[in-house]
This record gives structure tokens, C-alpha cells and sequence, in this order.
């Protein structure tokens, strides 16, 4: 076990390094200039020249990347060229919102899924079925922005129930900072008021993320469920008497987890990524519209930082999700 | 050894789910406070904005940049370091001219080289300290010395010299009539000289006023949550007593999100709602919207020497200039909030010439310009990129106009960065673009569009060269009488609008859907997107 962890994070090095490579030839060899952006359109060839000096942008690109990579080996991300500040801080600041939103939507999808995919696989082609086909359906071909409008248009608008945008509301100050994830920070400082009001902003975009997920889980499920359920171990261990729950879920479930984990796992990384259309129509404040406006702006160094933070989320989830495997399947070896 | 794994694994799971659901609890406990039975179209809490007089709430398309007056080129950091900061003089309601600012009077020499500025008592920073002569020489100094893009337009200045604490002089270079109008300029922000101790790498205090403003202005920035929102509170110094204590510009990307929020009377501004969501705004009974010409123009850069050959015959642009139905074109683009141009100078700026030729829609005469000019059979690009939400419609409305006279449009798309380089080294036919004015003086469109000196992004992004023309822009920019000057630029303007370098297409409306309860707002078309905060209340 131990073997395949060193193996696999060896593994994570070597990824990251190609990332970081192909991201920073790519986004410089595209045409465009951020010292252009940054001194507005009518500055004077040597203003230019001057910013592209302070900013590096001057130098071979093999030579800015060599730079990028020695600072980056020592924890700097470098600086953002439309923000003025470390990158790092950058992500500190709008990272933790991003990661809350994706990780309660996950939890939501999970929680709701999974009884959802064994109830359609167990009454399959009765009505449960049929309607946890609706609902798996309706997720996945309803576009976020539309299902959240919706959501805005029930919750804020008609019943005021609850709010349509940000994390707190202006007036609830923030919890003291430990993980940046407003739920985890007001519930260790017993600060119930921005527990309850960031719990309250939460809802609804995160059930709006989840909607789209949901479908990927459950349909998932059944299907898993259903070929399990058909194998012949089942059968002996229906005709041994083995019925209910402990044969759904200690005999068919743990079996069925397995493709479904690698599918659950993968979108979750594509859950911190595509927060960004669900970010802006709630006004979250996550990575989504910083990225967005980075990319728009050729802030190179903040596109490399999230892409490195992003890549590096996902090698640890394929990781996680593998090491999922040898829990659940004591066949598998190395 | 793997069993033991498992149950790890399961008891972990167990845990956490226990997490989640005692987290999810509470969920529905708010959510049945607030919707007691038979209640539940009431909101939760009444909208802020509605109770509370003493604050104002704008909700904004995104974040800020950097605020560095010396360092942001970007209308939108505006709206924050206008407020915060005081400018020697100041733009006068909502006229293009100055009044006194800081400075109470000033003088300037026979030769405009050098301009005396006295300033007035009792303005103060922030922090309680009083903005002197050191302070405005520091600033500018600050300024030249950081060479980012205000430096550009401050390049004119050889010294600053402080003649007493309430006393101070710029010596230029050269004459330069709109020097006045410049320092009412966002970058004529003064800063407080205390920003030395926030210096970090030898960066003049970049860093810290890219977050922070250290201004005399009626208001501070005391937040900005990242994302979320930034909070500008009363300057405990300022001589000005406003009414709004405090102003939040709160981040709402969405459109839709912003106009909902309006509805509801949570915030009292909405700045980012495209025109075609307005006219359903404009029946509700609290929201009014504003509507004001403005400065922002909105034309087409014609490649007078480095794109299609027979762009060179000025025939060829004037064919182009009358295919266009103007006001078809303002109404499908947008939504007829414009108004057509007449020449380069915009309405509302001095130096604008209503008696001047404006191009109208004549096919006729326009197929047989391109036949006189011999060019058949023509085909052109036309590049543009995303910027602007409402290019792609005008680009295909070009498209239909031209097909008129047997122009062949190709449309070319492109990422907003490269189109701003391919611009730059002239690598286009026609492009469509925008402007408006830095400061209020007709040299930020005539000198900027039309000298050969600044082809490219700098201004004359047409690559248009006529000596006559050069000839006409430089000595209007080299005298201060401005009679005088606006009869040069009056003949200067009819060439280019004979030459038609460019297609000069609309004035853009500014439009602001905002609470009715709100007073004293002023629109000054210099000072688009910017409010004067100071004066507001409701």
C-alpha cells in the first residue's frame, strides 16, 4: 500500500511539471499582451516597453518559465498583473468558496444519489423508477443557469425565503479565518450567526450545482446496481436466506460503489471547475469569475497558479479514488 | 490488515455523513423562522436598502483591479477612487469644463509652460493629515516615476516645484492646452505622501494602494471583501458632510441577479443590465431609468494604409460611410439608446459641429463611388472580438449593409487580446471599436484619431495620414486661445469627415436603471459609471 502511494504521488510531481510546462507555453505563445492591458490602450511604445520590463514579459520565454518554476519551487505563485497581489493570496481568497460550494454540492448529490440509483435498480420499471429517471434527466439536461435563475425567481423572489446572492449577507460580518470555508470556521469559533446565515446563503446554489451532478450519480448507481444484482452471488446469497438491506447494501452496494466512486471521484473535479457559471448568477465569490476575468486580461501569472491548484485537485481525487478501490475490492492488487 | 481498512473507511464515512446531516439541521430552522405558515411570500428580512437612508447600494458587474491612481487606466476602478480622492480642480456638475478643486486658483504663462496653482486650506487625508504643495509634487512625482499609463499622458511635465506649503507649479515641456482638463483626471488623484511607509520592494507603495486609497476625498475605502463587495465610510477628516454614511458596491455579475435585486429594493443601483432588459425595468413602479448622451462612442476603423489596397481610395470609404443605415443599425444594436455621430467630435464636448456633413444611407450613390474608385467584386474582413456584447449584432448588421452595394464582409472573431495586437500592428480591413474621452477636450479625438503620429492603439487606429490634417491637430494642440482652436479643428474635421478614415457610426446613451427614492445624482459625461457620491441621499 505504501509502495503505491510513494508510486503514484512520484507520479503527481511528474504530472504537475507537464502541466505547468504545457500551461505557460501555451498561454504565452498566444497572441496578445498583459502589458497592453495593464497600461491602457493609448500608452506610448516606450511605457510599453518599460511595463513588459517591469513585468519580465521582455525575457526568452524558456527564461521567464525557468523564473516562474524557481519562485514556484519556493511557495511564490509570483504576482497578478490585474490584481497587483500574490497569487497565492489570491487563491487563499477565493479558493475556500469555491471548495465549500463544490464540496456541500457533492455531499447533496451524493446523499440524495445513491438511495435515489439503488431504489430505481431495485424497483426497476416500477414508477420509483420512472421518477428517479425524471429527476436524473431533468438534472442533466437542464443548463445550471436556467435551473438557478429558476431557483432565484421561486426562493428570493416569490416566497423571500431565501437570498439570491454572495456567501453572507453585508451586514453579518465573516467568521475569523481558519480554512477559509465560512461552515467549518463559524462552527470551530461557536459563531452560530455566520453559521446560520452562510448555511442560509448556501442552499441554493449548491443545490443548484448538485441538480447537475445528481443525475451522474444516480444513473450511475442503477446501472452498477442492476448488473450486480443480477450476478450469481447474489442468488446464492438470496438462496441462503440473505434478504433487505444487509443484502442491498453489504452484498450489492459495496459492489456497485466501485465504477460508480471512479465517476462520483472525476466529477467532482469537474464540479470545482464548472462552478463558474453557477458562481456567477449567485454572485459567488469563488475562483470562477477570477479566473474568467484573468484569462480575459492574459494574466499569466494567476491563470498558472489556478491551473497548478486545479491539476493538483484532480491528481489527488484520481489518487483518492484509486486507493477507494483496494478498500472496497480486496481483489484488486497492485 | 484490508478488513481493518474497511472499517476505517466505513466509520469515517459514518462520521462525516453524522457531520453533514447535524450541519444540515439547522437548515430548516431559519427557513421556518422566517416563513411561519400562512406568511410566506414575505422576505426574510425587509431589503436592506429600503430601511436604512444612511446607505447606498450599487451592485456592479465584477471586481476591481488595482486602484493605484498612478497605475489603473480602468473607468471602473473609478467609481471607487473618485470618491476617495480630490483633484486640484474638479469637473463642474454635469459640464465638460473645471472648477476649483483642491487648488481654489491658478495661473498660467503667456507660452503655457508654466502653470501656478494655489491651493485651498482645510483639505485633509484620511488619516487627519493636511494635503499640502509637498503632497501634490509627490504624487505627480510618484506618478512619472512608476511609468505605467498615467505617466503617459503626464510625460508633458519637466517639474513640479513646491513654492510654499499652499503654492505649487508644473513646469511643461511644451505647450499643452489640455493640461487643466488632465488633472481632473482620475490619475490627478492626490495622495497622501504617508504611502511611503507602506513601500514594499522599492514599489513607491503599489502594493498597498492597489487595495487601499489614502486620499482627501468625502469617503475611504475601509473593505473590500474580494468577490463579494468593497465598502467606502465617510472620511472623519473631510470638510464635505455627505449624507449616505455608507456605500457598498456590491459584485453581482449576473444580469438577470442584478435586476431581480432592484426589484426587490435590495440594492438601489444596478449598473449591468444590457438595454434589452431595461425597457421591461422602466413599467416598475420603484425604478427609474436614466438616460443621458454620453461621450462613449461607437464607430469602425477603416485601414487607410496597411489593410485592403482599395481602402486606400478615400471613394472606396465614403461608399462604405453611405451604405449604412444609421438609424436601422442604433435600433437593432442598441435598441435605438444612440444617437448617430456627426464627424469625430461627439455632441456635448465644445468642438462638435452640428453644421457638419453627416453620412446617410444612398446605395445609389455609394455603388457609384465604388465604381468611380474601380473596385469591383469587393471583398473585406471585418475583426472584432467578444469586449462588447453588442459587436456581434452590428458586426452582421454591417455585413447586410454592405452586401447592398456588393461588398463581400467577412466576419473574423477574435480573443479581445489579440484583436487589441492585430489592431496595434494594423493587421485588419475594418474593425470595430470604441472610445471615449480621458479628459474633456476635443484633442482626445482629433489629435488621438487623426495625427500619423499615433497610429496604432495609441489612437489613430484608422493608419490615416494627411498632411493637412497633421498639419491642422498640432497647432490646435499647441495654443491656448480656444476660439482659435476650435477653428481649427472645425476645418480639420470636415477633411476627415470628406476622408472617412473611419465609419462614424453612434454616441451610445448611458442608461442607469436606479431606486426612485434616490436624489441628487448628476451625470457628467466625463465621468461615466462614476458617481457623485457626496451629494446623494435618499
Amino acid at each position: 500500500m505504501k509502495q503505491i502511494i510513494l508510486k503514484r504521488l512520484a507520479m503527481l510531481v511528474l504530472v504537475l511539471l507537464g502541466v505547468t510546462m504545457i500551461t505557460f507555453f501555451l498561454s504565452h505563445v498566444i497572441p496578445g499582451d498583459p502589458a497592453r492591458m495593464m497600461v491602457g490602450q493609448r500608452a506610448s511604445e516606450e511605457t510599453l516597453q518599460e511595463v513588459r520590463r517591469q513585468l519580465g514579459l521582455d525575457q526568452p520565454v524558456w527564461v521567464q518559465y525557468l523564473t516562474y518554476m524557481k519562485g514556484l519551487f519556493a511557495g511564490d505563485f509570483g504576482t497578478s498583473i490585474r490584481t497587483q497581489q500574490p497569487v497565492v493570496d489570491d487563491l487563499i481568497t477565493f479558493f475556500p468558496a469555491t471548495i465549500e460550494l463544490a464540496i456541500t454540492a457533492f455531499v447533496i448529490a451524493i446523499i440524495i444519489g445513491v438511495p435515489l440509483g439503488v431504489l430505481a435498480a431495485v424497483k426497476k420499471d416500477t414508477s420509483w423508477d420512472h421518477i428517479s429517471r425524471f429527476f436524473s434527466i431533468a438534472g442533466i439536461s437542464t443548463p445550471v443557469f436556467w435551473s438557478g435563475l429558476v431557483g432565484i425567481l421561486i426562493f428570493y423572489k416569490f416566497l423571500g425565503a431565501l437570498p439570491s446572492s454572495g456567501r453572507l449577507d453585508l451586514t453579518v460580518p465573516a467568521p475569523t479565518r481558519i480554512t477559509g470555508l465560512y461552515l467549518v470556521d463559524s462552527l470551530f469559533t461557536g459563531n452560530w450567526a455566520a453559521f446560520t446565515n452562510s448555511l442560509w446563503h448556501l442552499i441554493l446554489p449548491a443545490i443548484t450545482l448538485a441538480f447537475a451532478q445528481l443525475a451522474v450519480v444516480t444513473r450511475q448507481v442503477r446501472s452498477s446496481m442492476l448488473e450486480v444484482l443480477g450476478q450469481e452471488y447474489i442468488r446464492t446469497a438470496l438462496a441462503n436466506g440473505i434478504h433487505g438491506p444487509v443484502l442491498l447494501i453489504r452484498y450489492a452496494l459495496r459492489n456497485a460503489l466501485i465504477p460508480t466512486i471512479t465517476v462520483v471521484g472525476l466529477s467532482f473535479g469537474s464540479l470545482l471547475g464548472g462552478a463558474v457559471v453557477t458562481e456567477t448568477i449567485f454572485s459567488w465569490p469563488g475562483m470562477g469569475k477570477y479566473v474568467v476575468d484573468s484569462i480575459a486580461f492574459l494574466d499569466f501569472p494567476a491563470i498558472m497558479g489556478f491551473t497548478f491548484v486545479i491539476s493538483f485537485g484532480y491528481v489527488l481525487i484520481n489518487l483518492l479514488v484509486d486507493l477507494t478501490y483496494y478498500v472496497l475490492d480486496p481483489q484488486i492488487k497492485e | 490488515m484490508k478488513r481493518r481498512w474497511s472499517f476505517a473507511l466505513t466509520s469515517l464515512v459514518l462520521t462525516f455523513s453524522m457531520l453533514v446531516t447535524a450541519c444540515s439541521s439547522p437548515a430548516t430552522q431559519p427557513q421556518a423562522q422566517n416563513t411561519p405558515p400562512g406568511n410566506s411570500a414575505k422576505p426574510a428580512e425587509p431589503p436592506a436598502s429600503k430601511t436604512v437612508t444612511d446607505t447606498l447600494f450599487v451592485a456592479i458587474n465584477a471586481d476591481q483591479g488595482t486602484l493605484d491612481p498612478a497605475v489603473t487606466f480602468d473607468n471602473a476602478a473609478w467609481k471607487i477612487t473618485y470618491p476617495t480622492y480630490e483633484r486640484l480642480v474638479e469637473y463642474d456638475g454635469e459640464s465638460t469644463e473645471v472648477k476649483p478643486g483642491l487648488a481654489k486658483e491658478w495661473k498660467v504663462s503667456e507660452d503655457g509652460l508654466t502653470w501656478t496653482f494655489t491651493l485651498e486650506e482645510g483639505h485633509t487625508f484620511a488619516d487627519g493629515t493636511p494635503v499640502t504643495a509637498e503632497a501634490v509634487k509627490f504624487t505627480f512625482d510618484r506618478t512619472l516615476e512608476i511609468k505605467k499609463g498615467p505617466a503617459d499622458v503626464y510625460s508633458v511635465i519637466k517639474e513640479v516645484k513646491v513654492d510654499s506649503p499652499t503654492s505649487v507649479t508644473f513646469i511643461l515641456s511644451q505647450n499643452f492646452p489640455p493640461f487643466l482638463s488632465t488633472l481632473a483626471a482620475n490619475y490627478g488623484g492626490i495622495v497622501n505622501p504617508k504611502v511611503k511607509k507602506k513601500e514594499q520592494n522599492g514599489d513607491l507603495g503599489q502594493n498597498y494602494l492597489a487595495n487601499n486609497t489614502m486620499g482627501s476625498g468625502p469617503y475611504e475605502l475601509t473593505e473590500w471583501k474580494k468577490g463579494e463587495y468593497l465598502k467606502l465610510t465617510v472620511n472623519p477628516h473631510s470638510s464635505v458632510k455627505p449624507a449616505f454614511q455608507t456605500v457598498y458596491f456590491k459584485i453581482v455579475p449576473d444580469a438577470t441577479a442584478q435586476r431581480l435585486q432592484l426589484e426587490q429594493g435590495e440594492i438601489d443601483i444596478a449598473e449591468g443590465i444590457s438595454n434589452e432588459q431595461l425597457k421591461a425595468l422602466k413599467d416598475l413602479p420603484g425604478v427609474e431609468v436614466l438616460q443621458k448622451p454620453s461621450l462613449f462612442v461607437d464607430y469602425v476603423y477603416v485601414n487607410s494604409s496597411k489593410g485592403n489596397e482599395a481602402l486606400k481610395n478615400p471613394k472606396v470609404r465614403q461608399a462604405l460611410s453611405y451604405s449604412i443605415d444609421y438609424d436601422a443599425l442604433t435600433e437593432s444594436v442598441q435598441e435605438g439608446y444612440a444617437t448617430q455621430m456627426r464627424g469625430p467630435i461627439p455632441k456635448g464636448l465644445w468642438g462638435h459641429d452640428e453644421s457638419a456633413h453627416q453620412y446617410k444611407r444612398d446605395v445609389e450613390k455609394a455603388k457609384a463611388l465604388l465604381a468611380e474608385a474601380g473596385a469591383s467584386n469587393l471583398t473585406l474582413d471585418l475583426l472584432y472580438s467578444d469586449n462588447k456584447p453588442w459587436w456581434e449584432t452590428e458586426a452582421l448588421t454591417l455585413q447586410a449593409f454592405f452586401a447592398d452595394i456588393g461588398i463581400k464582409l467577412n466576419l473574423k472573431k477574435i480573443a479581445y487580446a489579440t484583436s487589441r495586437e492585430m489592431i496595434d500592428s494594423g493587421e485588419f480591413d475594418l474593425a470595430l471599436g470604441v472610445w471615449s474621452p480621458d479628459f474633456g477636450d476635443p484633442y482626445m479625438f482629433m489629435n488621438y484619431w487623426f495625427d500619423s503620429v499615433n497610429f496604432g492603439l495609441a489612437g489613430n487606429r484608422a493608419f490615416y495620414k494627411n498632411d493637412k490634417v497633421d498639419e491642422l491637430v498640432r497647432k490646435a494642440a499647441s495654443i491656448n486661445d480656444k476660439a482659435e482652436r476650435e477653428k481649427l479643428y472645425k476645418e480639420a474635421q470636415n477633411i476627415v469627415i470628406e476622408d472617412a478614415p473611419y465609419l462614424y457610426l453612434y454616441q451610445k446613451d448611458f442608461l442607469l436603471p436606479i431606486s426612485k427614492n434616490l436624489k441628487g445624482f448628476l451625470f457628467n459625461p466625463m465621468l461615466e459609471g462614476i458617481y457623485n457620491l457626496a451629494d446623494m441621499s435618499k
